[in-house]
């Protein structure tokens, strides 16, 4: 008895899925015209806004509660996403005034897609990223919505309202948003910060110094996108990356991403302790060891060339590769690297000969 | 006499109702949760619930080759049309007898360099290296001797620059956006060891430039039931499995790693046949006995089109071959068996997999010889029987069907009215008859085998529609 049950339930489950697939294949086919139906309705309302502010008069505000009502439903938002991508190359002042007078519709859906489920949250991030700078909105108005975005713990919707902030280009609400991601309830990785904070359409010597004031605030994750982000923008800090550089207790790959900023920006006083970490034969240090030789292609004197010699010695593979490029950039005339060309030790001898022919390789190709 | 029959049948019928409710519960279950997951992920999408802009992990990809001269070229070449800007190629020729090195030469113009190889895990010597940096990305060809898959992969590993690697197979066309969406698991959770991609059989696709331009059912029957099979048992288990971090396998055709933990764990093991699972299997019993916190994931929308076998010989050859990787792999970890230490892997994955994949051919043709057995005697109720053998059909082809289903819709495939027609029809055929003649080859795989150890699996291959 309770096996036929079983075979009833399971019958059941097969008839629904049997339902579903045909019900979900007329949908499909009939989603594509129903998209473009909505488009072309929201399309004509549009345009007849655009003649209205070609003619100098203001958007009409039947029309603001019109996007209001409709875009609430976020297949109409991605309709009005398609159209408004669409005229982005056409007439841009036009386009720029209309965008402005919809600051209070934009508000309204940030406020009603904040209590919407996440990926509908996601989406109207999304549309923010891409309109943000049109619509000039007053920073302040859509800050608190959009931090309140990058609380939900959920990653697309993070990271999408991240990539918003990232576009209105507000130093504060960006260091206020980077403090809320890192309450560790959602993963974030390091390159997508560090990608986020590169695309900053502030000022970014305002943002790193507002960054680096906070610094000790941060967990050692973000501390790490911001030091990679400080890499590409800014040389003005050799004396806080010195800091993290000398202090053992700090995490390896600060300490890593320090060796590499000055690998970018030389420092004397840099110098001396990347040397250090070059010359170190502990086995357990061989990453130290090859992100500062690595660093040390920029540093010019004989110790650094007799220091990236004695490197091309090493016991690991990756410092003796990169102590051969960086010897390479040096520009170290062959006569000087007989001794190791000649020598006793084959994996330095293999190493240096493998270098010279992949950069022959490299110079052919252009 | 009929009363010592007729217990030895209730008992029998006992254990079967048991192993079927077991069966179908998971197959309702994996193709429920893979379904509604293939959906989810699509309206993600639509929802640009993505990653907008280029955040490149390096990547080195391993393609381990042994005779492919038909098609190493064409799988080269579509790799060098991947939608990503920072990986490697490395082929690793495990001492091909045919053309395989001198047509990757000739066709990417490679120069021989004298490049030492950091060995890290043990592989066979290295006979000579090629590189060349004509191309968007730096490719390299490593010839050594022959010592199979798992050597060859090995040296790749040794040979990678980059902190992740791929491992693919050198007959697959990876798709344009295979890369980007692999790695992506790694960008969504700071602790992923590995991710296993999507294969599909592309026999009826074709490709251009990584783009599937048109894709159909094959012609031939046994790839059609091929690709009904891979949606109902691959692609929705594999789903299920992710949800709990229980997935033991990842196919060798297409998966990304993590190239420290795979090292530190001893990289792949040459004495199996089953190199891709057993990885994976490992991955699981070292992260677990030191303590890492790790996930294995699965990225449904990875896709890599592999050929799938046209003749019943060749599908023999390679459903043999997975079998006794099976069996390799669960033996050598049989202590996860149950055992908590190992958690869901153990109590869920490892059991599904003894007893659904590792001993289900030995339970299918013991039943289908109980049945013959209850006829002779007059034991069995024939119309019962044969309405519960159409009632199993019926389920299992819906059940085949709507992962299909899901699949082509999610991924915005249009099919033609004959490749529906195609599809159910054959997946009764695939449920029927396919699925018994297989069981049969698995049931008969372990029969000498250590004979085979370390053998490539060779199934006759064409040149890939790849344009």
């Amino acid at each position: 008895m309770g096996v036929e049950v079983m075979i009833y339930i399971y019958g059941a489950i097969c008839f629904s899925m049997i339902i579903f697939n045909i019900v979900y294949g007329i949908l499909m086919r009939r989603s594509e015209p129903r998209m473009n139906k909505k488009i072309k309705r929201l399309q004509k309302k549009i345009d007849v806004q655009f003649e209205n502010i070609r003619a100098g008069k203001p958007v009409d505000s039947k029309h603001l509660n019109y996007l209001e009502h409709k875009c609430k439903h976020v297949n109409y938002l991605i309709a009005f996403n398609e159209i408004l991508n669409g005229m982005i190359e056409k007439e841009n002042v036009v386009y720029s005034q209309y965008l402005y007078q919809i600051r209070s519709v934009i508000l309204y859906l940030a406020v009603s897609y904040q209590k919407k489920e996440n990926m509908q949250a996601g989406y109207f991030s999304y549309f923010l990223i891409k309109y943000a700078k049109k619509t000039q909105l007053p920073i302040d108005s859509i800050q608190d919505i959009l931090l309140k975005y990058v609380e939900k713990d959920n990653f697309y919707c993070r990271v999408n309202a991240l990539d918003a902030l990232y576009a209105y280009g507000n130093t504060d609400n960006v260091v206020e948003a980077l403090k809320i991601q890192d309450d560790q309830k959602v993963f974030v990785h390091e390159k997508i910060l560090t990608e986020g904070l590169l695309s900053f359409s502030g000022s970014h010597d305002e943002l790193i110094a507002h960054l680096w004031k906070d610094f000790n605030q941060f967990s050692v994750h973000t501390q790490l996108a911001i030091c990679n982000y400080i890499r590409f923008y800014s040389g003005k800090y050799k004396k806080e990356m010195l800091e993290i550089l000398q202090d053992e207790r700090q995490d390896k790959e600060l300490r890593l991403s320090a060796i590499r900023y000055f690998g970018k920006y030389t420092d004397d006083s840099a110098l001396k302790i990347l040397l250090a970490f070059a010359k170190d034969k502990d086995p357990a240090h061989w990453e130290y060891a090859n992100v500062a030789v690595s660093s040390l292609a920029r540093y010019s004197g004989q110790e650094v060339v007799d220091t990236l010699k004695d490197a091309l010695h090493s016991s690991n593979w990756y410092v003796r590769y990169s102590a051969a490029i960086s010897l390479e950039a040096h520009h170290v005339d062959f006569s000087d690297l007989i001794d190791i060309v000649a020598g006793n030790d084959r994996y330095a001898r293999e190493m240096l000969m493998y270098r010279l022919e992949t950069a022959q390789l490299q110079k052919a190709r252009g | 006499m009929t009363d010592f029959f007729k217990m030895i049948f209730d008992y029998i019928g006992i254990f079967f109702i048991l192993y079927l409710i077991g069966y179908s519960s998971f197959l309702f279950l994996s193709v429920t949760v893979g379904s509604s997951t293939l959906y989810q992920v699509k309206r993600r999408n639509k929802l640009k619930n993505e990653l907008h802009q280029d955040y490149y992990v390096p990547v080195s990809i391993v393609v381990p080759a042994y005779n492919e001269e038909v098609t190493i070229e064409a799988s080269i070449r579509s790799l060098l049309a991947l939608e990503y800007k920072l990986y490697e190629i490395i082929i690793v020729d495990d001492g091909s007898s045919d053309n395989t090195s001198a047509v990757l030469q000739n066709a990417f113009h490679m120069q021989k360099v004298s490049r030492p190889i950091q060995r890290r895990i043990a592989c066979q010597q290295e006979e000579a290296i090629y590189e060349t940096y004509e191309f968007k990305v730096p490719i390299t060809l490593i010839r050594k001797k022959n010592g199979g898959k798992a050597d060859a992969l090995n040296m790749g590993i040794n040979a990678s620059k980059y902190p992740y690697f791929i491992c693919m197979d050198a007959d697959s066309v990876l798709q344009y956006d295979s890369l980007e969406k692999i790695v992506r698991p790694v960008l969504e959770e700071g602790n992923v060891v590995a991710v296993g991609g999507a294969v599909r059989p592309c026999n009826g696709t074709e490709i251009q430039d990584g783009h599937v331009i048109s894709y159909h059912m094959p012609s031939k029957i046994l790839p059609c039931m091929q690709v009904l099979e891979y949606d109902r048992s691959f692609l929705a288990s594999r789903i299920l499995f992710d949800k709990f971090n229980g997935s033991i396998i990842i196919s060798g055709a297409f998966g990304l790693f993590k190239k420290s933990v795979v090292i530190a764990a001893g990289g792949y093991d040459s004495s199996t046949m089953g190199e891709d699972m057993e990885l994976v299997v490992k991955l699981h019993v070292f992260c677990r006995e030191h303590n890492m916190d790790y996930r294995i994931r699965y990225a449904t929308d990875a896709i890599c089109w592999t050929q799938a076998p046209e003749s019943l010989r060749d599908l023999c050859k390679q459903r043999r071959r997975w079998h006794i990787g099976l069996f390799q792999s669960m033996t050598r970890h049989r202590r996860m068996l149950m055992n908590p230490k190992y958690g869901l892997v153990g109590c869920i994955s490892y059991l599904y997999f003894l007893i659904y994949e590792l001993l289900s051919p030995y339970i299918e043709i013991f039943g289908i010889f109980t049945i013959a057995l209850a006829f002779a005697v007059d034991l069995i109720n024939v119309p019962f029987m044969i309405l519960f053998f159409l009632i199993y059909v019926l389920y299992s082809s819906i059940l085949s069907l709507t992962a299909f289903f899901a699949r082509i819709h999610t991924i915005d495939l249009k099919l033609t009215p004959m490749d529906v027609i195609k599809a159910v029809g054959l997946c009764a055929l695939e449920l029927s008859c396919l699925r018994f003649i297989l069981a049969w080859v698995r049931a008969t795989a372990l029969f000498g085998y250590k004979k085979k150890k370390n053998a490539w699996g060779k199934i006759e291959r064409k040149q890939i529609k790849f344009r």
